[in-house]
């Protein structure tokens, strides 16, 4: 169930996981890195394998919410015994801070780029979860870094993360993003004006060492597609309500309490996916997101044709923002 | 580095800067080759040289020749940048600005620099040193800032044996990272303090109260852990103080059994809003427990209320910003909160915390909110 990766140290890391234990799971990492294991290793083969591994069995409806919670719990709990032993020794590097734009609280990934940053040597400041732009270049301002870096789980968080690269690149400081939002190669980012793209840990660490020292500010984005993102954002909700109320398996209530709330969060995902494409021109979001609801939807007992439903309904509520409509015309369903 | 990106290469081949390191005392030399290179070098080092005169009389200077970079440039690796570029003239122009010398260009070309190019230099010289020093006036603003905040930013929590803790803090003005909440846990072993409170109004004054309460606190605990007692030593410390903010607080004395199957915990309140407590079983239920808020009238009797807390149980501790929170619907309200809390039963404090502030900040969806802290502790093995 993990890959290719066979790491000899994952059964004790699961039991740790399983136990809910931090103390218990704080003294194995000190054990595995007072053994001369690799930081950097432990926490991408290790702790995010195994976290990436967490998110799918919420995704195929094996996990509760809290389940999935208490198993970040357990990570975040393992990285943070790595954090400490990696700070024992001073930083030889310059100032990097490592933040997650507003609607991110997955803070464990940002928590591993800082992790191994620092190992790294470079003297990382971890901002935590849903950090305002504001705050960010008040941290700009008090720090001087040499680089962001920035963690962007949810396609939701795109557009913050956007405003994140201009107010970085303003202030002439260079900024690397990954973080799954950002697809399998470096084309969002790129719209998006960052500096560089990471596809995972040891890719940011090389990222941030081939940094430019000064970036030019990012160039605007297209005015009509950032015009009608902005709508789309402002209008949210009231989307999010027409869609529940016309689309059967939130309307008819056809699920129980607790998948009812997935399934309303897959209408948030969807608006998320569209405004995401409108402001990187990337089309692949809104297929992978209709096929994620695909997955989710159907471990649950309904019917795929209801994804097929909800294309018609989308088009439907999304009347008033032409770019954004004709996106889902075009590409919902590429991929079902 | 800004400037000396934008110097090159259209006035120079090569740029350095040299000014005075406060923190140091020597002198720092930035550029070169390479805009990110930055050495300190003791003013000794310098004294008498050709740089070392330029620096205090801020003029123009222009140097030729190996013998003469010596006096202008006293970093071997930097000369021999100019060397492998085969330079050795060398344009030093000082940086002036509002009637001091802040620190010298260093410019190099090939083909050296003519009149006109030495008068432009000397131009956007000027220019540079005026936003140099509003920097430099800038930074040492924000130094002191930064110093006198950290004093009054959350302290981490100490490890308890058999008891978990979790706390969040998330200021109204987020980018200044303090606020009038705070919290603060106390004590050794198997007996400690919790308390958690909030000081009216928003922002860098509410949170220079918070530094003094926390300490008034942790002088009182000294004395006496007992949260009736605590309360009302505050209480008058506050009132005599006759400032014009009040405090609400919430103050948890905790004892610990020697097992560790269970903590007993007596709670008082001053116009704070009871703590949640979360049962393993997901049963959840606020305490009952009021007083008066702290500093607004002399001699307040505080009364406590006991409760104990099993394995898996979680006591919460928080701040109006959470109840308080302005969303599309209204109030987030406290029925929301014991909504929430069920599904979180038996999950560590970390959880429980993460998920109320999560919930609490997408219900505010980007509205302006009041300070929001939490403070959690969970009976673990």
């Amino acid at each position: 169930m993990f890959g290719l990766i066979a790491d000899d140290r994952l059964p004790e890391y699961l039991r740790a996981v399983a136990s809910r234990d931090a103390t218990a799971m704080r003294s194995l990492m000190d054990r595995l890195l007072g053994d001369g294991a690799d930081p950097v290793t432990v926490l991408t083969d290790v702790i995010a394998t195994v976290q990436r591994d967490n998110g799918e069995r919420w995704q195929r409806g094996e996990w509760t919410i809290a389940e999935e919670h208490a198993a970040t719990a357990m990570a975040v709990a393992a990285t943070k015994a790595v954090s400490r032993h990696v700070r024992l020794v001073p930083p030889t590097r310059g100032r990097v801070l490592v933040a997650c734009a507003e609607r991110e609280w997955h803070a464990l990934p940002a928590m591993i780029i800082d992790c191994a940053l620092r190992s790294d040597g470079w003297d990382s400041i971890l901002m935590g979860a849903a950090t305002s732009p504001v705050r960010l270049n008040q941290y700009l301002q008090d720090y001087g870094p040499e680089a962001v870096a920035v963690s962007c789980s949810v396609l939701g968080s795109l557009p913050a993360t956007r405003r994140f690269i201009e107010a970085s690149t303003a202030a002439g400081v260079p900024i690397v993003v990954g973080g799954p939002a950002f697809g399998r190669d470096d084309v969002r980012a790129k719209a998006l004006g960052a500096t560089a793209w990471a596809a995972d840990a040891q890719d940011a660490l090389v990222a941030v060492a081939t940094l430019p020292a000064v970036v030019p500010p990012a160039t605007p984005l297209p005015a009509r597609a950032v015009s009608e993102q902005a709508d789309l954002e402002h209008d949210h909700r009231r989307i999010v309500d027409v869609l529940a109320s016309t689309w059967s398996v939130t309307a008819d209530r056809r699920l129980g309490p607790a998948d009812a709330e997935v399934a309303v969060d897959a209408l948030n995902q969807l608006l998320h996916a569209v405004s995401a494409v409108l402001l990187t021109g990337d089309s692949r979001p809104v297929p992978e997101t209709a096929a994620w609801i695909l997955d989710v939807v159907v471990p649950r007992g309904l019917d795929r044709a209801v994804v097929g439903e909800l294309a018609v309904a989308a088009s439907a509520a999304l009347q008033a923002y032409p770019l954004a409509r004709a996106i889902v015309d075009t590409h919902f369903t590429d991929e079902l | 580095m800004r400037l000396l990106t934008l110097l090159k290469p259209e006035l120079a081949d090569w740029a350095a800067l040299a000014v005075p390191d406060a923190r140091s005392g020597g002198l720092r030399l930035q550029g070169g080759d390479a805009v990110g290179f930055t050495a300190v070098i003791s003013h000794s080092a310098i004294a008498g040289t050709r740089l070392d005169r330029l620096l205090r009389t801020g003029n123009t200077d222009v140097v030729d020749g190996a013998d003469a970079l010596v006096q202008m440039l006293p970093y071997p690796a930097l000369r021999e940048e100019l060397a492998g570029r085969g330079l050795d003239q060398l344009l030093a122009v000082g940086l002036n600005a509002r009637g001091a010398t802040l620190g010298a260009l260093l410019l190099a070309r090939r083909g050296g620099f003519d009149d006109e190019d030495v008068a432009f230099a000397a131009r956007l010289a000027a220019r540079a040193a005026v936003a140099l020093d509003s920097a430099r006036l800038y930074e040492e603003r924000a130094q002191i800032a930064t110093v006198l905040s950290g004093a009054l930013r959350p302290p981490s929590l100490p490890d308890v044996d058999h008891v978990q803790l979790a706390a969040r803090y998330r200021p109204a003005a987020e980018h200044i990272d303090i606020g009038g909440d705070f919290y603060d846990v106390l004590g050794s072993e198997r007996d400690w303090l919790i308390t958690l409170g909030d000081v009216s109004g928003k922002g860098v004054e509410a949170a220079a109260v918070t530094g003094r309460t926390r300490q008034s606190i942790r002088t009182a605990a000294h004395f006496d852990r007992h949260p009736a007692a605590l309360l009302r030593a505050l209480n008058s410390v506050l009132y005599q103080d006759g400032s014009d903010h009040f405090v609400t607080v919430l103050c948890a004395w905790m004892q610990v059994a020697p097992d560790g199957a269970h903590a007993d915990v007596e709670v008082a309140a001053a116009g704070h809003p009871a703590p949640i407590v979360l049962r393993a079983d997901g049963h959840v239920a606020q305490l009952e427990v009021y007083g008066t808020a702290s500093g607004m009238v002399p001699d307040v009797e505080y009364r406590t209320v006991s409760v104990r807390l099993h394995r898996g149980d979680t006591m919460l501790m928080y701040t109006d910003g959470v109840d308080e929170a302005h969303g599309a619907q209204g109030l987030y309200g406290v029925d929301r909160l014991l909504a929430l809390l069920p599904a979180y039963a038996g999950a560590a404090p970390d959880v429980v915390c993460e998920a109320v502030e999560q919930h609490v900040v997408e219900y505010v969806d980007g509205r302006p909110h009041d300070d929001i802290a939490m403070l959690a502790l969970t009976c673990s093995d």
